[in-house]
This record gives C-alpha cells, sequence and structure tokens, in this order.
C-alpha cells in the first residue's frame, strides 16, 4: 500500500458527512471503536487517536488537495483484490483520474458493514467482497461527484447540470475553466448530501471493466506490504501457545521450570486454549515452548478418527437425511425407471494453509486494548476480543491487517485466534504477539469438514434421466456459532443467516423433472471445522459433475454433447460451456491426452472447465491445460478476476491431488509442507481463462474457479484409462504427479 | 553481540548464534519483508541471498554467516535485474496476498542472474522450491520469460 508521505492529516477534508446522508446503512456507530486511519501502515508511523478524534474519522475516503484520494476498504484483503476493485468501483461513479487513487482497510466500524450480510458485519466470505459492496460504492463515488458538481457550480455561479466531471476535475465547456477535486474539495465537503444521485449506465464505464494493477503491487514487491505478522510495537513480547494434542483437551499439570530456564523466556501462562510460553522473541518462545512439559487432561477431547467418521459418514449415506431440494417425485420416478445407477464419493478433511501462518498482536493494559491482525472476520473478532478482556467496543482498537492469504480460515466466526491472543493478553498486560507455527496452524483444527455423497439417477427407456438425487453427509460449519455459550454476550445482536454459508449444493442445473436432495448435518462440538474455499460445493459438485459424465457415456453421449442438451433453459450455463469447448478445441486433443470437463453456477457466477491429462502405465498423471470459462455478470477489473481464476484452479488442483488431514484417535496426523503437500512450480499446468461478458449484475469469483477442477480432472482421467476415481486426495488412489 | 553484513552495511545484533537469521533480519534489523511460513525450509518465503544464493533464512543459525553478505527484498532493487523482477511483477499483477512473494522475487532475481535465458524447466527447477497457496505460478513463469526475452 502506498504511504502517504508529505501529508497530513490537514490536507485532507472529512466527508464523514456522508454517514448522516442515509446512503449506507443507519450506523449507530455505537460498535465503532475508531482506529488511526492508516490501518495497514506500521503502528510506530501512528500517532495514538484520542477518543474524540476516534469519533471523527468516519469517512469512506479522504481527497488531498493536491487531487489525491484515499478510499477506505471495509473488506478484507486477503489476495483477492479487495483494495483494488473496490475503489474502482468508486472511482468509477466519482469519476476520478485512477492514477490518483489508492486504498487502505478501513477501521472496523458499522459503516464499512457488508452490504451482503444485512449490513451487521466486516466480513469478507462467501465471495462477497463485490457482489455486497458493488452498490453502496457506486452510491459514494456518484454522491462525492455530485457534490464537486455543486461546490464547482456554487464557486462558478452557473447551473450544476451545466458542468461536467472527467478524472478528477470538474469543467465547465461554455465558460471554458475547470477545477481539480482536490482544489474544490473543502467546498464540496460543505454542500447538501444529494439523495439520490444518478449513476453512470455501465455503457459509459471508463475504469469498471479494465484490466488495472493492483493498488498493492508495489508494495507487495519491496517487503514493504505489512501484514499482521510484521507488526511491532515498542515493548512487544512474543508468545507461542502450546496445545492440547487433541481439540479441547485441557492442561492438567504444567512443569515450567525448564521453559522458563531458557534465556528470553519471560513466562509460561495458562489459557483456556493451551499454556502459552511468552518471551523477547520468537526464537526464544519456540525454546520454551519445546522445553515446557505439560500433561493434558483429555476425557472430554476429541476423538474424531478419519476411518470410523468415513465408516458412519458410509453408513449415514442409506438413511434420508434434511431434504433441501425437491422437484417432482424421485420415488415414483424411480420406480417406473427402467435402471437406476448410484454411486457413493467420500472426500477427507482439508487444511487451508495459508501461507500467512495465524497470528494477532494484543496491547491491553488492563482498560483499553489495539488489536492486530489478519483477518475475514473484524467485526466477530473485535466482539469475541471484548468478551473475553471484559471491555466496551470503544474501548478496543482493531486493525484489520492485510492477510497473507485466508481461504475461510481467517473468517472463523468463532474468533478463535483471536480469543487464544487475548486469554495471553489479558493474563499478560503487556503488548504480545502470539504466533501460530505452521506445525501449530496446520494442527490448529477448522479444517474443510470430510464428507460423503451418494448420487443416483434414473433411466427411462429411452435413455432420458427422469429422476437425480443427491445425499450429502457432513459437518455443519456453523451450529458451534450458535451452540457457543460465548454467544450469550452476543445476544443483542442479530446474527446474519450464517448457515446459508454451509453452502450445499443445490442448484444442480440440469434439465431432470424429478430431484430430491438431501443432507445429514452431524455436530462436532470437539471438531472444529469451518468453511474452505467454495465449501460444500467442493464435493457436491465433483459427485454431481462426474456422476452426470458416467450418464453421458452410459448413452454413448459426448459428455459436452449431453450436458449442453441437458441445459436448454440455462442459457448462462451453456454459454460458459460453450465458451470453454471452444478455447479448448473440445474433442481436437493430441494423441495420447485426454479432455474432461464439468460446469456449474454458484454466487450468480458461471463457470465451465477443461482439463487436459495423460496417464501413463504406472499411473503418472501429466496435467497438461487447465481451460476456464467465467461468466461473473460485470468484471470489474477482467486481469484480477483472470488471476483468481488461476489461483482457484491451483488451490484446487493441491486440494484434489494431495489435500488429506488425518485424524488417529482424534491427533492430527499431518504438521507441514512436507506431509501436507501442496502444488507447486513444476506441477502446474498451463492455464488458460476467458471471461464471458454477459453484462449482469456482478456475481462472485473467488471461489467460482474451485469446484469444476476436480470432476474435470477426474473425468479426463477416466478417458484416459477408464477408471473412475471417487474417493479424494488422488494420492489415495495410487496415482502420482509427472 | 555478533555482526553481520545486510543489504551492504556491517549490522551488530545481540542475538544467540542458533538464532535462524530469518528472526534476526525480522526482530533484531526490523526487515520484514522476509517472511516467516514453514520454518523447516519447506516453503521459501523466507528466501534472502547470500553472497548472491538464494537462501533459506529460517533454518540458517546467524552465527553461521561469518562475513559473508546478506541481502534482502528490501534491497534488491539496487541490483538492476531485482528492479527488472520488481517491475515485471507488478506489471504482471503477480502477487495476490503477497505473503510468498518476497522469497518468490529472491529466487527469481538469483535464477535470473546465472541464466538470462531460463527454459521452462529451468524455471521448474529454481522456482518449485517456493510455495504460492495463491497459486501466482503462471504470472510468475510468465514474468520471468519476459524479463529474459525483453531486457536481458
Amino acid at each position: 500500500m502506498k504511504k502517504h508521505s508529505g501529508f497530513n492529516r490537514r490536507d485532507f477534508i472529512k466527508v464523514s458527512v456522508m454517514a448522516s446522508g442515509g446512503l449506507l446503512v443507519a450506523c449507530g456507530g455505537s460498535s465503532s471503536g475508531g482506529t488511526t486511519a492508516n490501518s495497514n501502515i506500521a503502528p510506530s508511523d501512528n500517532t495514538p487517536a484520542s477518543p474524540s478524534e476516534e469519533y471523527q474519522l468516519s469517512e469512506f475516503m479522504r481527497i488531498g488537495t493536491d487531487n489525491r484520494i484515499t478510499v477506505l476498504v471495509g473488506a478484507a484483503e486477503i489476495g483477492q483484490g479487495a483494495l483494488t476493485a473496490i475503489p474502482m468501483i468508486v472511482a468509477e461513479e466519482l469519476d476520478a483520474d485512477w492514477s490518483l487513487v489508492s486504498a487502505e482497510l478501513s477501521p472496523v466500524a458499522t459503516r464499512f458493514n457488508n452490504p451482503y450480510f444485512q449490513n451487521l458485519l466486516q466480513f469478507t466470505v462467501a465471495s462477497s467482497a463485490i457482489r455486497g459492496y458493488f452498490d453502496t460504492q457506486r452510491s459514494v463515488g456518484a454522491t462525492i461527484r455530485q457534490m464537486f458538481l455543486s461546490a464547482a457550480a456554487e464557486r462558478w455561479e452557473v447551473s450544476a447540470s451545466s458542468l461536467r466531471t472527467e478524472a478528477s476535475y470538474v469543467i465547465d465547456d461554455i465558460g471554458g475553466r475547470s477545477a481539480s477535486y482536490g482544489e474544490l474539495a473543502s467546498a464540496a465537503a460543505e454542500q447538501n448530501v444529494p439523495a439520490n444521485p444518478a449513476l453512470k449506465d455501465p455503457a459509459s464505464y471508463r475504469i469498471i471493466g479494465t484490466s488495472r494493477e493492483r493498488t498493492d503491487a508495489s508494495a507487495k514487491t519491496d517487503g514493504s506490504f505489512k501484514y499482521g505478522m510484521d507488526v511491532d510495537i515498542p515493548g512487544m513480547l512474543t508468545a507461542l501457545i502450546a496445545r492440547p494434542p487433541r481439540f479441547n483437551g485441557q492442561a492438567l499439570n504444567i512443569d515450567d521450570n525448564a521453559a522458563l530456564a531458557v534465556s528470553g523466556v519471560r513466562g509460561v501462562h495458562r489459557i483456556p486454549g493451551g499454556v502459552a510460553v511468552v518471551a523477547d522473541d520468537f526464537w526464544s518462545a519456540e525454546k520454551g515452548r519445546k522445553a515446557l512439559q505439560v500433561s493434558w487432561n483429555e476425557l472430554l477431547a476429541g476423538r474424531t478418527d478419519s476411518a470410523k467418521q468415513r465408516a458412519e459418514y458410509s453408513f449415514k449415506l442409506n438413511l434420508p437425511g434434511v431434504p433441501i431440494r425437491s422437484d417432482g417425485s424421485t420415488l415414483l420416478a424411480q420406480t417406473l425407471s427402467s435402471e437406476t445407477l448410484s454411486a457413493d464419493y467420500y472426500f477427507p478433511f482439508m487444511a487451508h494453509a495459508a501461507m500467512e501462518p495465524l497470528n494477532v498482536v494484543v496491547d491491553y493494559d488492563g482498560s483499553s486494548a489495539e488489536i492486530w491482525t489478519g483477518t475475514q472476520s473484524a467485526s466477530l473478532d473485535k466482539i469475541f476480543a471484548g468478551v473475553v478482556l471484559g471491555l466496551l467496543p470503544n474501548q478496543i482498537n482493531f486493525h484489520m491487517m492485510p492477510s497473507g492469504g485466508g481461504f475461510g480460515r481467517r473468517g472463523n466466526p468463532l474468533a478463535d485466534f483471536v480469543r487464544d491472543a487475548c486469554f495471553v493478553a489479558k493474563s499478560l498486560q503487556q503488548p504480545v504477539k502470539v504466533i501460530w507455527t505452521r506445525e501449530d496452524d496446520m494442527k490448529g483444527g477448522y479444517y474443510r469438514p470430510a464428507a460423503s455423497v451418494r448420487v443416483s439417477a434414473s433411466l427411462n427407456k429411452a435413455n432420458k434421466i427422469t429422476a437425480w438425487t443427491h445425499r450429502a453427509v457432513t459437518q455443519d460449519v456453523t451450529a458451534s456459532l450458535y451452540a457457543e455459550n460465548a454467544l450469550d454476550a452476543l445476544h443483542d445482536m442479530k446474527l446474519p443467516p450464517l448457515a446459508e454459508l454451509t453452502d450445499f449444493e443445490t442448484g444442480m442445473p440440469y434439465k431432470i423433472d424429478n430431484v430430491s436432495m438431501d443432507v445429514h448435518l452431524t455436530v462436532l462440538p470437539n471438531m472444529p471445522a469451518l468453511w474452505m474455499r467454495s465449501v460444500n460445493k467442493f464435493s457436491d459438485v465433483y459427485a454431481q459433475e462426474t456422476f452426470i459424465d458416467e450418464l453421458a457415456l452410459r448413452v454413448a453421449q459426448n459428455p459436452y454433447a449431453f450436458r449442453r442438451s441437458l441445459l436448454s433453459e440455462k442459457p448462462r450455463h451453456r454459454a460458459v460451456l460453450d465458451a470453454v469447448a471452444q478455447a479448448a478445441n473440445w474433442g481436437q486433443s493430441a494423441s495420447g491426452v485426454s479432455q474432461g470437463i464439468a460446469v456449474m453456477g454458484h454466487w450468480n457466477s458461471f463457470v465451465a472447465q477443461v482439463v487436459e491429462v495423460s496417464v501413463s502405465a504406472n499411473r503418472e498423471l501429466t496435467i497438461h491445460r487447465v481451460v476456464s470459462a467465467v461468466d461473473c455478470g460485470t468484471a470489474i477489473n477482467p486481469d484480477l478476476v483472470i488471476a483468481q481464476v488461476e489461483s482457484a484452479v491451483i488451490f484446487a488442483l493441491s486440494s484434489v491431488l494431495f489435500g488429506e488431514i488425518i485424524l488417529d484417535d482424534g491427533v492430527v496426523q499431518q504438521s507441514n509442507f512436507d506431509d501436507y503437500p501442496v502444488l507447486r512450480m513444476h506441477q502446474t499446468p498451463s492455464i488458460e481463462t476467458v471471461i464471458v461478458n454477459s453484462g449482469n449484475t456482478v456475481g462472485g469469483v473467488g471461489e467460482i474457479g474451485v469446484p469444476c477442477v476436480g470432476p474435470a480432472l477426474a473425468n479426463a482421467i477416466f478417458g484416459a484409462i477408464g477408471e473412475r476415481i471417487r474417493e479424494l486426495p488422488l494420492s489415495n488412489s495410487n496415482f502420482i504427479l509427472a | 553481540m555478533l555482526t553481520i553484513q545486510v543489504n551492504g552495511v556491517a549490522q551488530t545484533v545481540d542475538a544467540p548464534e542458533d538464532k535462524p537469521l530469518l528472526w534476526v533480519l525480522r526482530e533484531n534489523l526490523k526487515l520484514t519483508g522476509s517472511k516467516y511460513g514453514c520454518g523447516q525450509a519447506l516453503c521459501g518465503a523466507c528466501t534472502v541471498h547470500i553472497d548472491g544464493q538464494p537462501t533459506r533464512s529460517c533454518v540458517l543459525p546467524v552465527g553461521a554467516i561469518g562475513n559473508k553478505a546478506v541481502r534482502t527484498v528490501e534491497d534488491i532493487r539496487n541490483e538492476h535485474i531485482g528492479s527488472l523482477v520488481q517491475n515485471a511483477w507488478r506489471e504482471l499483477n503477480v502477487p495476490q496476498c503477497g505473503y510468498c512473494q518476497s522469497g518468490q522475487i529472491m529466487a527469481a532475481t538469483a535464477l535470473l542472474k546465472s541464466n538470462s535465458a531460463p527454459s521452462d524447466q529451468d524455471i521448474d527447477r529454481a522456482m518449485s522450491g517456493n510455495i504460492c497457496r495463491c497459486g501466482t505460478y503462471p504470472r510468475i513463469r510468465k514474468a520471468i520469460h519476459k524479463i529474459a526475452s525483453e531486457q536481458l
């Protein structure tokens, strides 16, 4: 992120007037602790804000007299480009000079809440950053543009309607004069806030729909970009937490003599989640933790065992679950059918394994706290911090830091990592950075839950699919949120419908008259699970899109043509399917190369993908190419949409090929990138992505590229060797990557 | 007290000899561009140059460095190829979350310094030790080829 050298706050007008303009959701401001504006700049660069100042920083952007614009972004930056795309939306309606626009993450305050979550939270999950903020950010830009027009009209004593704006200037064509936004900034701030500013016709967009360099690209290439891990404040100590081998175990006896004897170790503190070793630096804390002796009470600890759980899930596939979709009568159709085929699938636990291990800095002095962490769930984190520390929201200054990856792990509504750190800080009452080692992060739970899926289809004599059933057995990743006692503290606060984020596949798009889908959601309080990029779509779509391929071959049809014929009423699915078939030269692959295809829609976006693979006699896979066609409605920054799809393809390949966390009687067996491998450069195929520009409403982009990769790959492998793969990862079916 | 050469400056640090260079850079010298990712030389986020060689600083005891020159991402712009890499990374929107990119940039700079026209296989060999969970590998490959074909 750019630093604002040469600026001070006096150069900026405050457009907090926006908050009272009713443009964004009414904000009580009660949960606003406010922060200093430069929340991503190292704390040492910040001057502590007095309480009276904090509330004055109610602003969506700052405009400097030199025409520089800084947009404050309420969504988390987890790599997806929120700090670029959201300012582009504002800049479009503002008619700003994009080269002078920069971005910062906002304070944690209600006025920055995500409209997608009913304006209740700053929460960046469910591919919701653009979908959530698009409309309101356009209004912010259009409103302020109108205020510049009014200010110029007043100055020149002409009608605002005779003026136009372009690249951060108001232009009076008749009078032959112009004024920059910077010149007009203070006068504009005095204007009335227009109630319903006109929005642009998308046909006249100049910024939306163009590929632009990321606003954070520069700082992310010279080491200056600050993540939570990089926060450094005076007197800060470093803590590592020794955690029980099984989830929710409790420390029974602690022998800290050897740990305290390690040079640099300052103390050992028992917290609910384990035992914290606090030291002057990371190295001392790590040595201290190794020397620490703890015996654990595991009477009530989690004993999830992957093999046993798999057997239970397989059994549950035979029992009816809770219906989530019911079209026609599948029972009747099955009875009348000539044949019913069925297949069972299994998917293991998987770890998000973001590159930046979890970490939190807390500066707590007994009566107030300042907290820094990379998170996707800042509002709830802050609430839980208050619960743990016994502080009111306005006594906590919470800095939402950019994250070195999230993939859902940093969007934990239970705020596990923030609570742990607050317990350490509460005991310590000194600034502390709690660092998770890679091993802590890998073993720390909140995984993509394991799942079993059964799909069946019935065919009539004419080889038409007359019935489709889909049953999923998995763990409810939101149940614990509602069960947690700690949430009593939130009784006044309405929670958004998080259950829908469990995100089961109900949108099976094919034209089949009788469809029944149901689920078994297990609640396992001692087995922390959470959403991971594309959530249950990952497993549900894998089953759906490999099984539809089986049916195509069963009726001797081309898998592409078969899908196409069943999508006659789904034009957007069909458009991406056609686009990917064309881009990948479907049916024309080189000798020895097998193609597989898959299609889906989700979060108002649509994707079809083709994977090309060769399989050697000794089961060595060479993945040559992955081609994707994506319709996300309106692409704000097409290059970043393409980047997200590339990212999703590689993320999915890691999961499909290697991703597996195994629990043996409650103990996680994986620990680091040696036993939890992820895709590397030499294993990465050629990736081609085309955007199908439908001009529809903005759709989600962060997850859409994940679910179809697995089934398209599995379908291609079937084409090569005639073997169906019904469980992941592929490494368990003895495939190796060339 | 130890003295090490970092980015052309002799730095005296109060650290035990077994403390990994990564943490000396990050904690003692406040050079936080080099990142902690795995602590086991498995991911490459901590890559720095030691006498020009890309090295995993998370497992390198600071006491083992002696007089060798340490260069970090904060200083890589002062090498011609380093600045070309940074520019190409920006132009092609390579970084996503960006956390691994310091290591990627140090590895790519070292590759291009020793090989001005790397093949795909050369890139695989030089870059496969650096993990990126955001999946920026295709753009890294493209950026390296672009620099080699247009600027070297």
